[in-house]
């Protein structure tokens, strides 16, 4: 390093001051550099000076601090330190790198490690979807009391069979448009539940719970309005193209709910503050894993839900690509685990 | 969580700082964020993310190539991206800054003292859904609601914004998940060394006119003298300092005007290096009162 050569008569931490101060504004320099164009533009000697520049501020810090009642100095050496500390402890990995370990292995382990949960989650929405079906065959009008207006759209009870199955099948020229706005707000409105049930399973799991068997109930009631009508085997295959995906996401973020909950219900030997950030981190990989799979639900309902008509290849690709993401989900990321 | 023990510094200077502890165990000290530049940051974020949809969906209109189905699709996409997704995703690339964040001078660090995590990064701002946002959208659905529904969920909204205001370290619901905080990003200015500045020599000050003050009070002194007086106002209490300092000190020489600044320069010199060269010798004075605590030594 180049000293400006300090003068005898400089008291001692001046001095200290003076012999280092070229290194700590080539540091200074360095973590500029790195800040505006990223730590992977520096070349191999910047990077190396810059690790050793940094441990040798840090030394200096730590001798200042012992040495030196020059505020100006202490507090410009603790802002130099933080901010290359902020630069040398920045995450290494790449964005791909990080998106790529978590689809191999972190979401499909996080998933087998937590079928507790996911039994939650699944019985929630299978309990809902039978009450629904079974009171609205007590009761007509429950039907009303679960589906809301904006989601059904006509398709009451009292709607004729053959109007039911126009909206089933060719969604027409002229209502394309309306399915296209009903699309999204089914899109934006999934995600919110979902993102709510998730969120708000840190309640005991409770909340979650009611959420996603308020969306089985929806999904019972509505699949028995066309039951009724004789359309039972068409509105499965409507439902199954899209449905099986994004049930089975609504499932997968109360499952992540669950988690949460779980951790304040049941802690186990640990504090619950300690268990929350344990299973914090599985229910958060369910929680991506219910936005991937919306995405994909999306996907799927606004291009293949009224481009693909025969009931029989609906089935087929609803619960294909169902049992995809199953063989994903149970296959996926084993080989780390042994 | 042992990362952040207390300062060393008395309460009146550690208020809104944090110690943070990095693995080379040398504390570095943060100054916490305050609670409006985070509120700023966030309007900013939703402000810019807000703005950057819309001008991308009135972009796309304008040239034509979606159909009006396309663009809703899009549009609903690009509302679920401006979410959560840029919020992970631009804390992820810029080491825990948003643009709002960049643009006010805050950022995220991890409380362990190590590199932000992925996982941290997602936990925090998936609980700002629930803290954030939900807020937000029942806000603009309240008038549509029953009385008692709107004051339980203004109680909730009430608590989770309080949530911040009350927490040791000003940290939200998300941060105390996942184990972050959010302070200032430091600026290192490098400020000249007074004391290679003296003009004037020629003052004596012996051992028992040093022994008087402490660390405090030589920091002090060091902030009055890093700001020259301009107007005669200013003038006149630098001047107060240098013959309150006279008189404590019992120097015995007169003080004209004229050489006040190069005394007390010059003192603030001979008081460093002497307190520093007491510190080392393990007598640290940490202020004016070090006598009632230690009799100070004769020579």
């Amino acid at each position: 390093m180049t000293n400006a050569a300090p003068s005898l008569d400089q008291i001692r931490s001046a001095r200290f001051r003076t012999e280092r101060e070229a290194g700590w504004k080539r540091l200074d320099a360095l973590v500029l550099q790195a800040e505006n164009n990223g730590l992977h533009r520096l070349g191999y000697d910047e990077a190396q000076e810059l690790a050793s520049l940094y441990r040798q501020a840090m030394n200096a810090l730590s001798v200042a601090r012992a040495i030196s009642m020059d505020r100006a100095l202490l507090s410009y050496l603790d802002a130099l330190c933080a901010r290359a500390y902020l630069v040398v402890y920045a995450p290494q990995e790449s964005l791909r790198g990080l998106f790529a370990r978590l689809i191999t292995h972190g979401i499909p382990q996080a998933v087998r490690r937590s079928s507790p949960a996911l039994l939650i989650g699944f019985v929630a929405m299978l309990l809902g979807i039978l009450l629904g079906a079974a009171l609205y065959d007590l009761d007509k009008s429950w039907f009303y009391t679960f589906v809301p207006g904006e989601l059904a759209s006509g398709r009451t009870p009292e709607a004729s069979a053959d109007y039911l199955r126009s909206t089933l099948f060719d969604g027409g020229q002229d209502s394309h448009d309306e399915l296209g706005g009903f699309a999204t707000f089914l899109f934006s409105h999934n995600t919110q539940v979902a993102i709510l049930t998730f969120a708000l399973g840190i309640f005991v799991t409770l909340p979650s719970f009611v959420l996603t068997f308020y969306n089985g109930l929806i999904l019972g009631a509505f699949w028995k309005v066309f039951d009724e009508k004789g359309l039972a085997y068409e509105i499965t295959g409507w439902l199954s193209i899209h449905g099986v995906t994004e049930m089975a996401a609504f499932c997968i973020a109360c499952a992540g709910g669950a988690q949460l909950g779980l951790a304040v219900l049941l802690p186990g030997a640990v504090t619950r503050r300690e268990a929350l950030r344990q299973r914090g981190r599985d229910a958060v990989k369910l929680m991506i894993l219910a936005g991937l799979m919306l995405i994909s639900a999306a996907i799927l309902e606004g291009f293949f839900r009224q481009t693909v008509q025969s009931t029989e290849a609906r089935l087929a690709i609803g619960w294909g690509i169902g049992l995809a993401w199953v063989l994903w989900l149970t296959l996926s990321g084993r080989e780390a685990e042994a | 969580m042992k990362a952040h023990t207390a300062t060393n510094l008395p309460a009146w200077e550690a208020k809104g700082l944090l110690r943070h502890t990095p693995p080379e165990s040398v504390p570095l000290t943060f100054r916490l964020s305050s609670l409006g530049a985070r509120f700023g940051a966030q309007m900013l974020d939703i402000l810019i993310t807000y703005a950057g949809v819309l001008i991308l969906a009135i972009a796309l209109t304008w040239v034509g190539i979606f159909s009006w189905d396309g663009l809703m699709a899009f549009y609903a996409l690009a509302t679920f991206f401006m979410r959560i997704p840029y919020y992970v995703l631009s804390e992820l690339v810029w080491n825990g800054r948003t643009l709002g964040k960049r643009i006010l001078g805050v950022r995220v660090i991890s409380l362990d003292g190590r590199r932000l995590t992925p996982h941290q990064i997602v936990a925090r701002n998936l609980m700002k859904e629930v803290e954030v946002f939900l807020p937000m959208a029942t806000l603009f659905g309240a008038a549509s609601m029953t009385w008692w529904l709107a004051l339980v969920l203004l109680a909730w909204m009430g608590g989770t914004l309080l949530v911040p205001v009350f927490s040791k370290l000003n940290q939200r619901l998300g941060d105390m998940i996942a184990g972050t905080v959010v302070v200032e990003t430091p600026k290192p200015q490098l400020l000249p060394d007074l004391s290679t500045q003296s003009a004037a020599r020629g003052y004596e000050f012996r051992p028992e006119h040093l022994g008087i003050y402490g660390r405090f009070e030589l920091q002090t002194l060091e902030t009055i003298l890093r700001d020259p007086p301009k107007n005669p106002e200013m003038r006149k209490r630098v001047s107060d300092v240098a013959q309150t300092i006279r008189r404590r000190i019992g120097y015995d020489e007169e003080v004209q005007a004229s050489r006040e600044w190069d005394f007390l320069l010059e003192f603030y010199r001979q008081q460093r290096e002497f307190l520093e060269s007491r510190t080392l010798f393990g007598d640290t004075r940490e202020n004016k009162f070090h006598t009632a605590a230690a009799k100070p030594p004769e020579r």
